[in-house]
Formats: structure tokens, C-alpha cells, sequence
């Protein structure tokens, strides 16, 4: 689909920018008509010199003057956070770009995940069996958040609480605390467990020595002169 | 599956019980496969007493089995096969003991206990040594010690001994068809994996006999009768046993000169019947727990091998007649018992429903609990991202890129690379390039097969470790340990004290570590 067409991305043009367009030298035209071209991808100053064949302080300058006129902007590329990246002023970064809605100024919003992380655990407790459905109306409903969030977004972090081992999918059979779900739609529910096991491995030095491969009985690494088997067996 | 630090427990264990001159010979077999006496004093340079000794003492203890294959180009010798199952076995008899003192009294753990020491005992040695260890005047009848005997094989705790030679015929030319378009020196490979297999099941006796009491003088006669009903169908079977006995046992028709010895395959089962259920009861709850041990206890008869991928079909009913026969399950009610059968099929499917019938799905919980374990020392090692990471692999089972990876599990991008990198270093995932015109895409995925080898490797090797750090921590306090009781006072007490709390962590992890093992390995 052609990013033309997307409404999220084309914004209504200021009002007055084609005047300062018009005051713009030959050669902040050039770079400012190419970087418009790159839409919601923006360019790399690196790409813009390239392909526009001006030197790099023509370059340089006609992107600061443009900057200044407020026709584009800078935004942080999360593929290389490193490179200047610019966009004309009108567009949002697309999803390549920005890294989608969980990313702000190119970081992942990892506070935020956490709160709609707990959030969702919370809703599940309480609705004992829910679906993505419920959830997504509940969270709605209980004005916990001040922004909307779409369905696919509430998939999002329950996929991810399931890799946490915080929540299990289940199929409705209809019964029970299926009642009001159709049979064999996915449900989630806490796990029982509170948090991952911990195994036989995990609880020993050797199930996480780094060192493991180099251990041998009677080597300058061994069982009696390991250093994590005598912190470990300090009383 | 006997991985290189298998190999080195299996003789850490040897060699403790045994020595060193038996583990050189137990050495030899486990790096070079089924052997001839000849071979063996070749390879191991010892004189032909010590081998022989060594191999008789092995067999006494079921670590090795004598076998003679009678194929065209197999070497004309006894051959000598080490068990290495059974050498691990050997550091689990308290679990094995356990076991029986759950369900039996105690002259029954004491009998199994002796037969676990002595390895094969005929029921004369055993009353023997009952006897032999209990104070005078409290001696013990040899009908009491056989009506003990009696419930362990029935209950198939204990067997008749193997066969001390099966003859290995070439199989039957329809079952392998591949053989005979093979070229010529084809015809001697067998699998080293199935050849052991087919040493065991032809050195076992028929099951009719493995858990038989009767005597060779009562089967004779028995057979006799049925010879003169001659209508059952079980005479021609019966007489096939009396042939096989007269050609093996010779000589040894006395019911006391029939060795018996512990069934090591029922025990690794009651353990695995044992950790499903408690793998359940974390993962679910108590009353899942209660439901599937009874199914367990349902289909048990019907399961023919130790590593039976799902058991037989039960309805409802049967399951409920089983759940109230124990006593928690009687505060269960039928509904309760139908939730929790829903439970153990809607999530992971531990159960599966076919037409109105239950089947536990083995495979599925024994596949649970090993990723729990890895991902487990996956989240030790390397964090709650990658455990996150790890999970989301192990969930694909196909090759995933950095940056869908990245998405899902909510870890920037660079940060996904890194530990996507450092697992791969270590072995723990698998990677792909794929170049895309100037870009380079990296593909990951979990290789179970390879990563589960690796993950019992190194339990072998941390349980051999536990062992030698065990050995040292009791040498270096050997002066505490030799002082008595009374005059353990100040620095020696407080040195008494540690190494108890040492010995009890030590003792615990090599417990839970071998449950570990036999999950892996086992079941």
C-alpha cells in the first residue's frame, strides 16, 4: 500500500508554508523537495548529499536554514539511533522509523509496557477467564489509562505476559467460567505459580557457571577450588 | 545416550563402589562398546583373573550383561555389554527405597535394600542375611522372607535375573528389508543403541516368568497337568518356557537357586508416574494432581515400557472409581473431578478427550517440565529478557528475525542483538545469515535436540561435581568428623555445624539433580 494514501501520515499542510517555501534559495529547494519526497521514511544527510549531488556544507546549511524555517525536523531513526535522519515537518515518522507505538524519541517506552503489563495482570485476576475482547472493554471502561489503546496493542502485552509465564492461554469449552465464551475461543488466565520455577540446574553453581566448559576434575578449575561452589557453601 | 560426562559419573560412581580396578574395565566397555573377555584384557593390559573378576562383579551388580550373537560375521565370543542406565541407577536407590516403604512394610524395604547392595541374591542368601543381622532369638522364617519376596514381584519391584547369555539370531529377513539390498559389509552393522535393546529384551525372561514364585519342579508339574487337559492355550507356551529354562538353567531346578534382583524399570516408572503429578500440582493444583495420579493408577497395568507416550484410554467413571479410592480425592466430587479433567486438557493439552474418553498425554507434560528446566537456567545465566526471548524461540520452533523477536518480547532492539549473541555463543540457539542485497538479516531458532544433549551433558557434569565437592568437603573436616559427640566444643563445633548444613545442601541438590537427570535421560 502506497504510504501516499495513509491517513496517520499525510497531515493538512500548515497554513503560510508554501510563502516560505517560496523564500527558500535554489539549493534549500533541492534538499528540502527531496527530503519532502521521503514522506514518513525521512532521508540520512549521508543519502540527501548523495543523491542531490551538492557539497556538503551546501548541504549542511540548507538543511539548517530549512530547520529553521520550520519546514523539516530531525527524528531518531531507531535502525541507526547514530545518523541524523530528517523529515519534512508535515509528516510522522512511520513505524520503520519511530519503531511504532511503543517507541517515544526512538527509546522503547519501557515504563509504560510495565504499567499496561501490570495493568492487564491485574484485569485477568479479576475477570478470572478473559478475552482479548473483555480485556481491551474493561481497561476501556475503568479509565485506568489516558490514552486508547486498539485491540491489537492489548495483544501485544498479553502475548508478552505469556513469554513472562504471568498468564496462560486457554480454550473456552463453554462451561463453568466459560459460560458467557463461545467454545474454543483463546482466553487467558494467571498462571498458578507464582513466577518461573526454579530447576535443579538453576539452584547449583555448574547450572550457570560461565566457566562450565573449562572445569574438569583435576584442572585449575575444579570442584575443589571453585570460587561460586565455596561462596555458595559459606554458612 | 551416553554423553562424555555421563561416561565420567558412571565411573565416579564405579569407581567408588567398586575401585579403580573394576572402573578400568567398566571404563573400557563404556568407550569401546560390547566386548569379548579377550578384547577387554587387551585393551585394559590387566591379567585374566582381574578382567574376570571385574566383568563378575559387574554382572553381579547388573552394570554389565553377557550376550552371544550368533550372526554370520560376528565374532564367535561371549560378548560383554555395559549398562550404563544402570550404573546411574546405582545413585538412586534411597529414592528406589523410598518407593517401596510407601507402599510396604518394613521387611520389604529391607529386602529390597539387600537386594539393591548385593545386586543378585537367591532367596536362601536373602534369609541368610536377614538372619545373619538380627539379634539373637528374633530370627526370621524362610516362609516369612518369601512371603515378603512374594509381594515385591508381584507388585514387579523385583524379577528374576535376565538371562546370564541370550543367543542374538539374526533377525528375521522381512523385518529388515533394507539388509538385504545393503552390500556385504553392511550385514554387521547394528545400531550400538538397538543392539543394546535387543540384548536386554532377549536376555529378560517372558513376563510370565520374570514375576513368577513358582518353582521349575511346580511348573513341570503344572505342565504336566495342563499336558493331560491339554485345552487350554497357554500348554504350548508353558512347555516353550520348560524347553528355554532346561537349556539355560541347567542344573538348577531348586526354587532357592533362582536369583532375583531389583526391577529397575518399575522403579524409573513409579518415579516418572510420580514427578507427572507433581508437575501438575505446580502447574495447576492439587486437585488436577489427584485426578491424573489416579489415571496413572488406571492404566498402569496397561503401560508395556518406561517411556510411554500416552496411556491407555479411561472414561470418566473408571477415573472417578480411582480418584475416591484415595483419601483426598474423596472430598472430590464428580463434577469437581470433570473440571479438573477439563483443566488438564484446555491449556497445554496434559490430557486429551477422544470420544468421551481420557488419555494422559506424557509426552507433553515430560516436554513441559524439561523447558521449565532450561528456561530456568536460561533466566539465571542471562536474564528476564532473554528467558522472555528463549521463550518466544521455544514457542515458534521455526527461525525468527532479530527484530520480530525484538517486538514481541518488548527489548530494544540492539539489546535483543546482544543476547540473542550470547546465547548463540554459548550453544543455546541456532543462527542464520541471510543477506539481502546490502542488508543482513539474522535469523534464530532453538535446535531442542541439540540443546537438550547439551543441557544433559552438563548435568552429568554438575552431579559429578556435587559428588567430588561432597568427597572434599568430608576430607578436609575429617578431624571433626573423628571426634566424638561430647568433646565437639568452640571452633570444632561451630566447624561440625557448617559441614552439617553443607552435607544437607549438597545431598539435597544431588537429589533434585538427579530427578533433573532422569527427566531428560530417563523419561
Amino acid at each position: 500500500m502506497s504510504r501516499l494514501q495513509g491517513p496517520s501520515s499525510l497531515k493538512r499542510p500548515r497554513p503560510g508554508s508554501n510563502s516560505s517555501t517560496q523564500a527558500l534559495t535554489e539549493h534549500e529547494h533541492i534538499v528540502y523537495e527531496l527530503i519532502r519526497s521521503k514522506q514518513d521514511m525521512g532521508i540520512w544527510t549521508r543519502d540527501v548529499k548523495r543523491e542531490t549531488n551538492l557539497q556538503d556544507a551546501v548541504v549542511n546549511k540548507s538543511i539548517k536554514a530549512l530547520q529553521a524555517k520550520n519546514l523539516i525536523k530531525e527524528v531518531v531513526n531507531i535502525q541507526s539511533k547514530g545518523r541524523k535522519h530528517y523529515m519534512a515537518a508535515e509528516f510522522e515518522p512511520s513505524k520503520e522509523i519511530s519503531g511504532g507505538a511503543w517507541y517515544v524519541e526512538g527509546n522503547l517506552h519501557t515504563e509504560f509496557i510495565e504499567i499496561l503489563k501490570k495493568l492487564c495482570v491485574k484485569q485477568v485476576e479479576r475477570l478470572k477467564i478473559a478475552t482479548l475482547e473483555g480485556l481491551h472493554d474493561s481497561i476501556k471502561r475503568s479509565g485506568a489509562l489516558n490514552v486508547d489503546l486498539t485491540k491489537q496493542q492489548i495483544e501485544q502485552i498479553l502475548r508478552a505476559l505469556v513469554l513472562d509465564d504471568k498468564i496462560m492461554e486457554v480454550k473456552s469449552n463453554g462451561l463453568g467460567d466459560f459460560t458467557r465464551i463461545p467454545v474454543g475461543k483463546i482466553c487467558y488466565k494467571c498462571v498458578s505459580k507464582a513466577g518461573p520455577k526454579i530447576g535443579a540446574m538453576a539452584s547449583i553453581p555448574c547450572g550457570v557457571c560461565p566457566r562450565i566448559n573449562e572445569c574438569t576434575p583435576d584442572g585449575v578449575i575444579s570442584p575443589h577450588t571453585c570460587v561460586y561452589y565455596k561462596k555458595w557453601l559459606e554458612f | 545416550m551416553a554423553t562424555q560426562h555421563g561416561i565420567k559419573f558412571a565411573l565416579h560412581i564405579i569407581t567408588n563402589h567398586f575401585g579403580n580396578l573394576v572402573a578400568k574395565v567398566c571404563e573400557c566397555l563404556l568407550r569401546r562398546g560390547p566386548l569379548s573377555l579377550q578384547h577387554v584384557i587387551r585393551y585394559t593390559e590387566l591379567s585374566k583373573i582381574q578382567v574376570k573378576n571385574s566383568l563378575l562383579v559387574l554382572i553381579q551388580h547388573n552394570c554389565v550383561q553377557a550376550f552371544y550373537l550368533d550372526e554370520p560375521d560376528a565374532p564367535k565370543s561371549t560378548q560383554y555389554m555395559v549398562l550404563f542406565d544402570n550404573i546411574i541407577h546405582r545413585v538412586r536407590f534411597s529414592k528406589f527405597l523410598v518407593t517401596v516403604s510407601q507402599e510396604f512394610d518394613k521387611m520389604c524395604v529391607d529386602l529390597t535394600e539387600a537386594l539393591l547392595q548385593h545386586g543378585r541374591l537367591t532367596l536362601n542368601q536373602i534369609h541368610d542375611r536377614f538372619n545373619s543381622i538380627q539379634k539373637e532369638g528374633n530370627s526370621i522364617s524362610l516362609d516369612a522372607v518369601q512371603e515378603n519376596l512374594h509381594k515385591l514381584v508381584t507388585s514387579h519391584y523385583v524379577e528374576r535375573c535376565p538371562l546370564s547369555e541370550p543367543v542374538l539370531t539374526q533377525p528375521d529377513q522381512d523385518e529388515v528389508p533394507a539388509r538385504k539390498r545393503g552390500a556385504k559389509s553392511s550385514k554387521i552393522i547394528v545400531e550400538p543403541e538397538t543392539l543394546e535393546q535387543r540384548v536386554i529384551a532377549a536376555a529378560v525372561p517372558v513376563e510370565a516368568k520374570r514375576f513368577s514364585l513358582i518353582t521349575d519342579d511346580e511348573r513341570n508339574a503344572d505342565a504336566v497337568k495342563d499336558k493331560c487337559d491339554s485345552c487350554t492355550e497357554h500348554v504350548g507356551e508353558k512347555r516353550k518356557y520348560d524347553a528355554l529354562e532346561s537349556d539355560v538353567d541347567s542344573g538348577g531346578t531348586e526354587e532357592q537357586a533362582v536369583l532375583w534382583r531389583v526391577n529397575f524399570d518399575e522403579f524409573i516408572r513409579r518415579l516418572r508416574h510420580k514427578a507427572c503429578t507433581e508437575n501438575i500440582r505446580t502447574r495447576l493444583d492439587d486437585g488436577a494432581a489427584i485426578v491424573i495420579s489416579a489415571m496413572l493408577e488406571a492404566s498402569r497395568k496397561e503401560e508395556k515400557k518406561v517411556k510411554t507416550a500416552k496411556s491407555a484410554p479411561l472414561s470418566l467413571d473408571s477415573i472417578y472409581e480411582e480418584v475416591i479410592k484415595n483419601e483426598m480425592g474423596r472430598n472430590m466430587t464428580f463434577d469437581h473431578v470433570r473440571a479438573s479433567l477439563f483443566q488438564l486438557s484446555s491449556g497445554p493439552p496434559f490430557v486429551i478427550v477422544e470420544d468421551d474418553s481420557y488419555i494422559i498425554d506424557f509426552k507433553c507434560i515430560m516436554k513441559l517440565a524439561q523447558s521449565d528446566e532450561v528456561e530456568s537456567v536460561v533466566l539465571k545465566r542471562y536474564g528476564k529478557d532473554a528467558y522472555r526471548i528463549f521463550r518466544s524461540l521455544s514457542e515458534a520452533g521455526r527461525l525468527l528475525e532479530t527484530d520480530k523477536i525484538s517486538d514481541t518480547v518488548f527489548v530494544e532492539k540492539k539489546e535483543t542483538t546482544n543476547i540473542l549473541y550470547k546465547m548463540w555463543q554459548d550453544n543455546y540457539i541456532h543462527m542464520e545469515k541471510i543477506v539481502v542485497g546490502t542488508t543482513i538479516f539474522l535469523l534464530w531458532k532453538i535446535n531442542k535436540e541439540t540443546l537438550w544433549k547439551t543441557v544433559l551433558d552438563e548435568m552429568f557434569h554438575a552431579a559429578l561435581n556435587l559428588s567430588i565437592r561432597m568427597a572434599y568437603e568430608l576430607e578436609q573436616q575429617q578431624e571433626v568428623l573423628n571426634l566424638p559427640a561430647d568433646r565437639r566444643e568452640g571452633p570444632m563445633k561451630v566447624k561440625f555445624e557448617r559441614l552439617k548444613k553443607v552435607r544437607m545442601l549438597l545431598e539435597s541438590s544431588q537429589m533434585k539433580l538427579d530427578d533433573a537427570i532422569m527427566l531428560f535421560h530417563d523419561f
